[in-house]
């Protein structure tokens, strides 16, 4: 890290580029944010206009192409109240429930994977196979679970609550909370916890008081994917709820059939399924950039 | 002295317990909620199980009729049929034709254009960060969001699309009298397309940022290095860049490949599988005829398929991944 830091000012070498190169670099940049960022501004935009300008447009710009109206976004919060609060709230308690799950099952598996030696005589596993089968978990296609969890979930009367809900999210993110807290604990010397227990502190107390706190950037990382995850999940959500629990993605899929298209409404729902994890995302950027490439660039 | 010893015996036997404790949570959900449901499905799919059969079969049972309740009165016959029925399922076939087209050409086009951002956010500029910044948003947008502002752009009518507006304009400029208009959601070739791009717009970021990540990691004097050789900057690219960089590669190849594999959201919002199932992915013929069709044990037998897909797929890329790391070592 440090050696890459020096070396930055000889990369801003910046007379070294030519003018034709450096205008290309932004030319570039410049349009790929375009691209990025105009379909979050047409939602925006979408979401007040009246009905006639989104179909007799297209109306780019507010105050000049149209006159915007909050007329949707008080119809979310008026009449639609009770609905888009309700799956507003099951989204958050299903994605926040499986999320501190996986975060306190992903740390801990992946503080033992990290730490003792594992050995499964009849596989004839050790450490590494058995972290290579926990990720491999993350890459079955969803579809073989369809049938066996619509069966286990009526058996179960799990299906259309909360606990079913964040079972299943939970099942999908704790191979990749593994994985990452594994690589995370990996690099954490074990010195300080040595150290503890020599005081006479029990590995119990030693992994509470001193590993995790040390680890806070890694439990970030993990919270946030799962919480991705679980708040942006379609296929789960629409097989196992049919009223209660339904959540965010589904209300809006479902918005073709109930009431015919209303891209107005639609956008404003979208908007309102999509800034929270902005936010969270833009605000904790440096922990998911890091969560990304934490199993990838080591390889 | 002896304190530490008893200390250190209580320790180690505190290590065997907690050894056991700290793993396994992840073991046991893992097993009952993936392990035990993917062998289930795999015997699911050697019967003909239906959405309620087994209620019928139990009523069959209290009424005290034996006949037609099926293996051992469970509302099912074991049968290998389902295995024989995927052979002559024109539907499935053009599936996991489409699947495969996502999967390949999503993958190829990700890259390509990942890679080729991902050099260009090398480079030193002003901004960098808040570029990386905004890179991060669409990955974070559902993917059903994602479609529906994938389907207002490639809507066909000029007056409700900015896009189809300004294909309209740019054609006209090209010189074509009515511009150029794309039947995106209608036409057999073209709705695949629009889905593709909807995919590619969400997840190119995801590559650029790993790769970007990878090319950070390279350190400077290997470059310095190949300039002194006297390369140039494509030699140094295809030369230095490239060939570092290809686990990294495999790497998000394969996690992409692997969850392009399971589309099936885009693909509701956007066309529901049409025009007729030019569009239709495996999962969502899956889901069908699990959900709409009740078909239990058709179902499993096709997620087996699709599984079996995907094993070969990751095996076959492994494989190549490990020869080709070893051919750029010599």
């Amino acid at each position: 890290m440090m050696d890459r830091r020096k070396q930055l000012p000889i990369l801003h070498r910046k007379s070294r580029r030519p003018l034709w190169q450096s205008a290309l670099l932004y030319a570039i940049v410049i349009f790929w944010c375009f691209i990025v960022l105009f379909p979050f501004y047409w939602l925006a935009t979408t979401s007040v206009k009246r009905p006639i300008d989104v179909s007799r447009g297209p109306n780019y710009i507010p105050f000049i192409d149209f006159q915007p109206i909050p007329d949707h976004w008080e119809e979310m919060f008026g009449i639609q109240r009770e609905s888009t609060e309700r799956h507003f709230r099951n989204s958050l308690i299903s994605a926040a429930g499986s999320t501190i799950l996986s975060v306190i099952i992903g740390a801990m598996a992946g503080y033992g994977l990290s730490r003792f030696k594992y050995y499964w005589g009849r596989l004839g596993w050790d450490n590494d196979n058995i972290a290579f089968w926990i990720i491999s978990q993350r890459f079955l296609p969803p579809a073989i679970f369809i049938v066996p969890f619509v069966l286990l979930y009526n058996a179960f009367h799990l299906i259309d609550t909360y606990g079913g809900l964040i079972l299943a999210y939970t099942m999908f993110n704790i191979p990749f909370a593994v994985w990452i807290m594994r690589d995370f604990f990996n690099g954490l010397p074990v010195d300080l916890e040595e150290s503890a227990r020599v005081d006479g502190a029990t590995r119990w107390q030693a992994f509470m008081r001193i590993v995790l706190p040390l680890s806070a950037p890694g439990l970030v990382a993990v919270a946030i994917f799962s919480f991705i995850f679980a708040w942006n999940e379609y296929l789960f959500a629409l097989m196992l709820t049919n009223f209660n629990a339904i959540t965010m993605p589904v209300l809006i899929a479902g918005q073709n059939n109930t009431r015919g298209i209303e891209w107005w409404f639609i956008s404003a729902l979208t908007l309102m399924a999509v800034v929270p994890v902005i936010i969270i995302g833009l605000l904790l950027e440096r922990f998911i950039t890091r969560g990304l490439t934490a199993g990838a660039v080591k390889g | 002295m002896p304190n530490s010893l008893t200390s250190s015996m209580s320790t180690v036997r505190e290590d065997k317990i907690m050894k056991r404790v700290f793993l396994s949570p992840a073991v046991i959900i893992l097993l009952t909620l993936s392990i035990f449901p993917l062998l289930w499905s795999l015997g699911i799919s050697f019967t003909d199980m239906q959405r309620g059969g087994s209620t019928i079969a139990r009523q069959a049972a209290a009424a005290g009729i034996t006949d037609g309740v099926g293996f051992l009165g469970l509302g099912f016959e074991l049968t290998s049929r389902n295995y024989e029925r995927l052979l002559g399922d024109g539907r499935l076939h053009s599936t996991v034709r489409n699947t495969m087209i996502y999967v390949f050409v999503g993958v190829t086009i990700q890259y390509l254009i990942g890679l080729g951002l991902a050099t260009v956010l090398n480079q030193p500029f002003r901004g960098r960060n808040i570029v990386r910044i905004i890179f991060l948003m669409p990955m974070m947008m559902t993917p059903v969001a994602a479609a529906y502002t994938g389907r207002m752009f490639f809507d066909s009518n000029p007056l409700r699309s900015p896009l189809a507006d300004f294909l309209r304009d740019f054609g006209k400029l090209l010189g074509l009298e009515r511009g150029i208009s794309v039947p995106w959601f209608t036409d057999i070739s073209w709705a695949p397309i629009a889905i593709l791009i909807i995919d590619a717009w969400q997840w190119i970021p995801f590559m650029t940022l790993i790769l970007l990540a990878g090319m950070q990691a390279i350190p400077e004097d290997i470059y310095e290095a190949a300039r002194v050789d006297g390369a140039n900057a494509l030699e140094i690219f295809m030369r230095v860049t490239v060939p570092i960089l290809l686990p990294i590669s495999m790497t998000v190849i394969l996690i992409r490949g692997l969850e392009i594999f399971k589309i099936i959201d885009v693909v509701v919002v956007t066309t529901g599988g049409g025009p007729g199932s030019a569009t239709e992915s495996l999962t969502l013929y899956i889901f069908e005829q699990a959900l709409s069709n009740g078909n239990y044990g058709y179902a499993s037998a096709i997620a087996y398929v699709l599984l079996i897909l995907v094993i070969i797929f990751a095996t076959l890329f492994l494989m190549a991944g490990r020869r080709l790391a070893g051919g750029g070592r010599e």
